[in-house]
C-alpha cells in the first residue's frame, strides 16, 4: 500500500523524518519497503491574475487575456470557460515545463501571440490536454500572484511503500496507519469532521451521532442471503454536477497509486484509501426501480462491466442488482448500466459489508484483484459503512456542490458485539520471558484504542480488555500479546538461553549413516549434486521406462509452471545424467557426481510413497595422465569399486552382481546388485539408445542404491579378536574358458579355501601362450590363520582343494 | 724393540687412516689384531722376555693395541658417516615435482550450510527430524491455522498433486508430524530440514524447489527471550562474526506473536551495501511463539506449555554465506561452481 507522506500528516503530526517513521512503523510490524521522493517535472508555472479579456479576432471561442503575475504581464490566449476577468489562475511562463517533458514557448494562433498557457489539472499533473469538459484551474480569490505551482499544491511528496501482512487489514487505511503512527509517537489522531462525530476510531467502532437527521430517503435495500452480504448502506447524494476532482485530491490519488478519474468515482476511492471501507457510486437515477438486491449468481449469469465486457460470472459470486438484474460485481466491479457520467445528477453511494471469503474466491476466479477485492477479503470494520458514507458524501456535496439526502438507506443483519479478552499477565511473561504490569499493558493497548479494565480487582494479574471491532485479527489471548509486543518494542527486551534440560526421542538414527556416506563418497572424488524433484516426462522415457516401468508412472502436479517440470522423480538418474549433460555441454573433461534425496511413486488413495535413494554418475577423464601414471578413466569398474568399497564400510558383505540391469543400462555391460537376498540398486554404463535420446556424446555410467535398503541391511561391525599368527601370501594362477565369469571364480576359491583373508584378481592375461577362446586369471591368496601357523604341507594342501574346485567347477587348469 | 714399536704403531695408524672401506679396515684390523695379526705376534713374543723386561715392554705393546683398536673403530664410524652421507645424496630426489594428487569431490554447499546449522543447533539440544516432502492439505495448511479460502494461501503459491495432496510449501507441516512424534513427551526441541516446493517462476533468487530448515522448541518455559537467544547464536557461529539479530513483527498464522528475523547485513556490517539494499539488515528467518491452536493439534496444552518456531531459508543462508547472488547456481550443479565448495 502507497502511503503519501503528507496524506498521512493531515491525520497525525508526526514529531519524525520520513525515514524515522518509516523505520518506528517497521519495527511495529507495518513494514516499510521503500520510501520514495516522487517529484514532478514542473517549472515556471504559477499563479496570476486575469486583468482583462477580450475575444479572439478570427478564432471563435478564444480569448486573449492579459494576466498579471505579480512581477509582469503576458498575454495569453485561451478558450477555457474559466479564463475571465478577474479570475486567478495558474500560467505556464515562456519556457515553463510541464511533465512528460511538455516545454512551453511562445506560440501564434492566427496573427496572436500567446507567451504562455493557462493550465488545467490534467496539464499540470499529467502533462496531457484538457479532458472533456475540464476548465482551467481557478485559485481561490486572493491568492498571491506569482506563486508556483509546487508552493501552491502538494506536488512533490514522500511516498512510503507499506508491504502489509493479511493480519493488518486494519491499516489498509491510512487512517489505520495514522492510527498506528500516532499510537507510536503518542501524539493524538486528526479525524476528519465527519468520521469524528461517527467515533469512527473508537473502541465500540462508528456510533451514530446523537443529532443526526435520519430523513427518509427513497431506497430500498433487500439483503435475501444476509450470509453473503449482512450490511449495506445506500448514501444518496442529489444535484450533482459534473466536475473532476481538485489538484490535491487527483495528486494524492495518483501517488497512491490510482488513476484520478471524476470526482465521485474519486471520492470513492479517496475514501476507501483514507478509511479502509471501499464503496462504489452509482448514477442513482439508472438503478431500476430504486431498490438495490444483494445476491449470489445464478449459473450462467453475465454482466456488462465497466470496461464494456461481458462477463460471466463464476457461481456464487456476490452480485449487486436492481429490478433489471445485475449492476455490480461485489467488491469487485461496477457495471456498465448504473456507471456515473457526465450526465448523472443523483448519486448512491455503496457502503457494504460482504463475506470476505467469498469475494475473495470471486476475485481470484474472474482475475480481477481489485483494490477493493483485497480489502473485503481481509475483512472490513463491520461498524463503519455509515459513518464512510457520510464522509464520502460530504466530500462530494463539498467539491461538486451537490446536496446529501438526510439519512440513508440501509439492512443491516450484523449485531456486532464488542469482542472482550482477559489478558493475564502470565501469559504474557509466559510468551515474552518479560514481566509486564498491567499498567503497561493498558497503557499501550488504550494508545490503540483498545478499551481496558481491571478485571480483578484483588489480584491485579489480569485487564479485560474491549477489541475495537476494526481489529478483525484479534480473536484470542496471545493475539494481545502481540499487540503489546510489538508496540512495546520486539527489541526492548534481551536474549535468554534454553532451559538446560537436553531431550530424548526424535533422534535420526540414520543421519549419521548417511553422513557417514556422503563423507566416503567425497572422499572418493564425488561431487555432491543437489537437482530439481520436479523433472520432465519426456527424460523418464528417454531413459526407457515406459507405462509398464514404475519409474515411467511418476506423480503429476496438477497445475505444473512448465512440462519440463511437471513430474516428481521416480530415480536420482534423470537429475544427475541431466547435470553430466550440462557439464559436457560446457566442455568438463569427466565428472564423478553423487546425491542423495527422495523419490516418489504414486500410491492409490493416498500420499505419494518416498523412498530415498543415492545416485552415481560419472563420464570421461577423472583423473588426467601425470608424470607418475594415470589417467583414471571413468567407466564400470572404477564405479563398481566405488560401491564395492561402500558395501565394505557400511559392513554389508554379502554382495553380488547379477548380470544385465534393465534400462537406462547397456545390457551386456551392467547388473543388479543384489545384497541380503534383496536387490539394493543397479549399475551399469548407459544404453547407446539413451545416450542418443539425451544428446550425450561420451559413455556414461550410472548407479542407483536404495538407501532405506541399505540401511536396513547396514550392521554394526563387531570385533574380531587379532590373530598371533603371521599371514602368508601365495599366488595362484588358473587357465579357464573365456565364457566363466571372473566373480564366480573368486566366489569359489573363497568358498574352498581355508584361513583366507583375502583373495585378489592381479591380472587377466589373453594371449599365448593362454589358448584361443580361454583367458588366464591370476589370484594372490592371503591366508590369515587364527589359532596356528600354516605349514607348507597345510598350503599345499589348500591350493590342491582350490584347483580341484576349479576343474571340476570351470574346466580350470593351473597355469604353470 | 721400543724404538721398533714406534715405528709399527706410525705404519698401522697410517694403514688404517688409508683404508677406504669397510672391508679393507677389516682386512687391516686381521693383519695386525687377528690371531695371527702382528701385534698378537708382539705380545707372545713378550711372553718370551726375561720377567725384568716384561713389564715395560707388555705395557708398550697393550697400549699400542689399545690405540690401534679404538683408532680402528674411529675409522669405521668416519667409514659409515661417509656412506650414509654418500647414500643420502644418491637417493635425493627433485622434491619440486608434482606430487600424487588424490582427486576429493565434495559437498554441495547447501548440504555444507545445513550440517554446520545441524551441528550448532544440536549442541543446543535440537534433535532432526524429517518430515515427508508430498503432504496433505491437511498438514500443510489446515493444522496450521490456514483453513480452506484463507487469505495466508495467497502467499504461498502451492503444486497441489490431487485435491488434498501437495508437495509442501514449507517445513512447517513437520512441526505438526514430530509433535505428533514426540506424543506429549517435554521438552520438545527438533530441526526439520528438507525441500519445500513453490509454484515460482526461476529467477536469480526464486527456483520452484528450495531449501528451508525448520525449527521447533516446546517447553514449560520457552519465550521470546530464548528465540532470540537461540537465533543469536545459530546465526553468530553461522557467519563467525557478531550479528545483531532482530525481531520485526509480522505475521504467520501458525504463530502468534510473529516476527521476521533480521540480522545485520553480513557485509556490510550494518552500513548499508547493495546486498541488504542498502538497509543494513538482511532478513533471513520467520519465527514466532507457536499459536496455541498449533500447539493443541500437536497434542500440547498450551495452558501448560509454549514453543518457539523458526523456519530459516537454507539456500539465502548458504548464498549469504558464500557470496552467491544467483539461487539458479546451487541448482545447476555446474563442476566449476561445485567444486569451489570442496574445502572446509
Ligand atoms: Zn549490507
Amino acid at each position: 500500500m502507497k502511503v503519501p507522506w503528507t496524506w498521512l500528516n493531515e491525520y497525525v503530526d508526526l514529531p519524525w523524518e520520513t525515514q524515522e517513521a518509516a523505520d518506528r512503523l517497521t519495527m511495529a510490524g507495518l513494514c516499510v519497503e521503500e520510501i520514495r521522493y516522487e517529484k514532478l517535472d514542473i517549472s515556471s508555472v504559477v499563479s496570476a491574475k486575469i486583468l482583462d479579456v477580450k475575444p479572439h479576432p478570427t478564432k471563435p471561442g478564444q480569448k486573449i487575456g492579459l494576466v498579471d503575475t505579480g512581477t509582469g504581464e503576458f498575454q495569453i490566449v485561451s478558450g477555457a470557460p474559466g479564463f475571465a476577468k478577474g479570475n486567478i489562475i495558474l500560467v505556464a511562463l515562456p519556457g515553463a515545463t510541464l511533465p512528460g517533458g511538455l516545454k512551453i514557448e511562445p506560440r501564434g494562433l492566427d496573427g496572436v501571440v500567446s507567451q504562455g498557457m493557462a493550465v488545467c489539472s490534467n496539464e499540470l499533473l499529467n502533462g496531457q490536454p484538457p479532458r472533456p469538459f475540464e476548465d482551467i484551474i481557478l485559485l481561490p480569490p486572493g491568492t498571491a500572484l506569482g506563486v508556483s505551482a509546487g508552493q501552491l499544491f502538494e506536488i512533490d511528496d514522500w511516498v512510503m511503500e507499506l508491504d502489509l501482512t493479511i493480519n493488518y487489514s486494519h491499516c489498509l487505511g491510512i487512517l489505520g496507519v495514522a492510527m498506528e503512527a500516532a499510537a507510536l509517537a503518542k501524539r493524538p489522531l486528526k479525524l476528519p469532521k465527519v468520521l469524528e462525530a461517527w467515533s469512527w476510531a473508537g473502541t465500540y467502532g462508528s456510533i451514530k451521532p446523537e443529532s443526526y437527521d435520519e430523513g427518509a430517503p427513497d431506497f430500498k435495500i433487500d439483503l435475501p442471503e444476509p450470509e453473503l452480504c449482512p450490511r449495506y448502506v445506500g448514501k444518496i447524494v442529489e444535484n450533482v454536477r459534473f466536475a473532476y476532482s481538485p489538484v490535491n485530491i487527483e495528486r494524492r490519488l495518483q501517488l497512491a497509486g490510482q488513476r484520478p478519474l471524476n470526482l465521485v468515482v474519486d471520492v470513492t476511492n479517496y475514501v476507501m484509501l483514507e478509511t479502509g471501507q471501499p464503496l462504489h457510486a452509482f448514477d442513482a437515477d439508472r438503478i431500476a426501480g430504486n431498490t438495490i438486491i444483494v445476491r449470489s449468481s445464478k449459473p450462467g449469469e453475465t454482466i456488462l462491466t465497466l470496461d464494456d465486457a461481458e462477463r460471466e460470472l463464476p457461481e456464487n459470486t456476490i452480485l449487486i442488482t436492481d429490478a433489471s438484474g445485475p449492476i455490480g460485481v461485489a467488491g469487485v466491479m461496477g457495471g456498465n448500466t448504473t456507471e456515473v457520467t457526465e450526465d448523472t445528477k443523483r448519486v448512491l453511494i455503496e457502503s457494504a459489508y460482504f463475506d470476505p471469503l467469498t469475494v475473495r474466491l470471486a476475485s481470484q476466479k474472474l482475475k480481477l484483484r481489485t483494490e477493493a477485492a483485497l480489502r473485503f477479503e481481509k475483512g472490513v470494520d463491520p461498524t463503519a459503512q455509515a459513518a464512510v458514507a457520510e464522509r464520502a458524501a460530504d466530500l462530494i456535496a463539498r467539491f461538486s456542490g451537490g446536496t446529501p439526502v438526510s439519512g440513508y438507506a440501509e439492512t443491516n443483519h450484523l449485531n456486532v458485539e464488542p469482542k472482550r479478552i482477559v489478558l493475564h499477565m502470565r501469559t504474557v511473561e509466559r510468551l515474552l520471558g518479560e514481566t509486564f504490569s498491567p499498567a503497561t499493558c493498558r497503557e499501550i493497548l488504550e494508545r490503540i484504542n483498545f478499551q481496558v479494565e481491571e478485571s480483578n480487582a484483588d489480584t491485579q494479574e489480569a485487564i479485560a480488555v474491549t477489541v475495537p471491532p476494526r481489529r478483525v485479527d484479534i480473536h484470542e489471548e496471545v493475539d494481545l500479546v502481540e499487540e503489546v509486543a510489538r508496540h512495546y518494542g520486539y527489541d526492548s527486551f534481551g536474549t535468554g538461553d534454553l532451559s538446560k534440560a537436553v531431550p530424548g526421542g526424535l533422534t535420526d538414527p540414520d543421519l549419521l549413516c548417511v553422513d557417514r556416506i556422503r563423507d566416503f563418497l567425497v572422499s572418493h572424488g564425488g561431487l555432491e549434486c543437489i537437482t530439481n524433484s520436479l523433472v520432465n516426462p519426456e527424460h523418464l522415457a528417454c531413459l526407457g521406462w515406459e507405462s509398464d516401468d514404475p519409474r515411467g508412472n511418476p506423480v503429476r502436479l496438477k497445475h505444473p509452471l512448465s512440462s519440463e517440470e511437471s513430474v516428481l522423480r521416480t530415480s536420482l538418474l534423470p537429475g544427475l545424467i541431466g547435470v553430466a549433460a550440462s557439464n559436457i555441454r560446457f566442455g568438463i573433461q569427466g565428472l564423478f557426481i553423487w546425491e542423495t534425496g527422495r523419490v516418489f511413486f504414486p500410491a492409490a488413495d493416498r500420499l505419494p510413497i518416498e523412498t530415498r535413494q543415492i545416485g552415481l554418475v560419472s563420464y570421461g577423464r577423472l583423473k588426467p595422465k601425470t608424470w607418475l601414471g594415470g589417467p583414471e578413466e571413468s567407466g564400470f569398474y572404477r564405479m563398481k569399486g566405488v560401491v564395492d568399497s561402500l558395501m565394505d564400510l557400511l559392513g554389508i558383505s554379502d554382495v553380488s552382481y547379477l548380470p544385465k540391469a534393465g534400462m537406462p543400462f547397456h545390457p551386456g555391460r551392467s547388473a543388479k546388485i543384489v545384497a541380503n537376498m534383496s536387490t539394493v540398486g543397479e549399475i551399469g554404463d548407459l544404453h547407446p539408445v539413451c545416450l542418443k535420446h539425451l544428446d550425450i556424446p561420451v559413455p556414461v555410467t550410472a548407479c542407483w542404491l536404495s538407501l532405506e535398503a541399505l540401511l536396513a541391511v547396514v550392521k554394526p561391525k563387531e570385533y574380531a579378536s587379532l590373530s598371533k599368527f603371521m599371514p602368508v601370501e601365495r599366488d595362484l594362477a588358473v587357465i579357464v574358458p573365456e565364457e566363466v565369469s571372473g566373480g564366480d571364480v573368486i566366489d569359489s576359491i573363497r568358498k574352498v579355501g581355508r584361513h583366507l583373508a583375502s583373495v585378489i584378481l592381479f591380472d587377466i592375461w589373453r594371449k599365448p601362450p593362454v589358448p584361443e577362446g580361454h583367458k588366464s586369471l591370476a589370484f594372490r591368496l592371503l591366508y590369515q590363520p587364527q589359532d596356528k601357523t600354516l605349514t607348507e604341507e597345510e598350503l599345499a594342501e589348500d591350493r590342491e582343494r582350490i584347483l580341484e574346485e576349479l576343474r571340476q567347477r570351470y574346466n580350470a587348469v593351473l597355469r604353470s | 724393540m721400543k724404538h721398533n714399536l714406534a715405528e709399527i704403531e706410525a705404519r698401522i695408524l697410517h694403514e688404517i687412516s688409508e683404508a677406504s672401506t669397510n672391508d679393507e679396515l677389516e682386512r687391516v684390523r686381521i693383519k695386525y689384531l687377528g690371531k695371527k695379526g702382528e701385534i698378537s705376534a708382539l705380545l707372545k713374543h713378550i711372553g718370551n722376555l726375561s720377567p725384568e723386561q716384561r713389564p715395560e715392554l707388555g705395557a708398550a705393546v697393550n697400549t699400542l693395541r689399545n690405540k690401534v683398536t679404538h683408532r680402528i673403530a674411529q675409522r669405521k664410524d668416519e667409514l659409515d658417516t661417509q656412506a650414509l652421507e654418500e647414500s643420502l645424496r644418491r637417493d635425493t630426489i627433485d622434491v619440486s615435482l608434482p606430487g600424487e594428487v588424490f582427486e576429493v569431490g565434495g559437498l554441495h554447499p547447501l548440504t555444507k550450510s545445513l550440517r554446520e546449522i545441524i551441528s550448532i543447533l544440536s549442541s543446543m539440544g535440537f534433535t532432526v527430524y524429517e518430515s515427508r516432502e508430498a503432504e496433505t492439505d491437511e498438514m500443510n495448511f489446515v493444522k496450521l491455522n490456514v483453513p480452506h479460502g484463507h487469505p495466508a494461501r495467497d502467499m504461498q503459491e502451492t503444486f497441489y498433486l490431487t485435491d488434498n495432496a501437495l508437495m509442501r510449501t514449507h517445513t512447517s507441516p513437520g512441526q505438526i508430524r514430530g509433535m505428533l512424534a514426540m506424543d506429549g513427551r517435554l521438552p520438545v526441541r527438533f530441526i526439520v530440514p528438507g525441500r519445500v516446493y513453490r509454484r515460482d517462476q526461476t529467477d536469480a533468487s526464486h527456483h520452484p524447489v528450495f531449501h528451508q530448515v525448520e525449527g521447533l522448541a516446546i517447553h514449560v518455559d520457552v519465550t521470546v527471550k530464548q528465540l532470540r537467544g537461540v537465533i543469536s547464536a545459530l546465526m553468530n557461529r553461522f557467519f563467525g562474526q557478531e550479528v545483531t539479530v532482530r525481531l520485526r513483527p509480522s505475521y504467520f498464522p501458525f504463530t502468534e506473536p510473529s516476527c521476521e528475523v533480521d540480522i545485520s547485513c553480513v557485509f556490510c556490517k550494518g552500513d548499508g551495501c547493495s546486498v541488504c539494499g542498502g538497509s543494513g539488515y538482511l532478513e533471513v528467518a520467520g519465527a514466532g511463539m507457536v499459536h496455541p491452536q498449533v500447539l493443541r493439534n500437536g497434542g500440547y496444552d498450551p495452558d501448560e506449555v509454549s514453543g518457539f518456531a523458526f523456519g530459516f531459508g537454507l539456500d539465502r543462508l548458504a548464498m549469504l554465506k558464500h557470496g552467491i547472488d544467483d539461487i539458479r547456481l546451487l541448482y545447476g550443479n555446474d563442476k566449476r561452481f561445485l567444486s569451489q565448495f570442496r574445502g572446509i
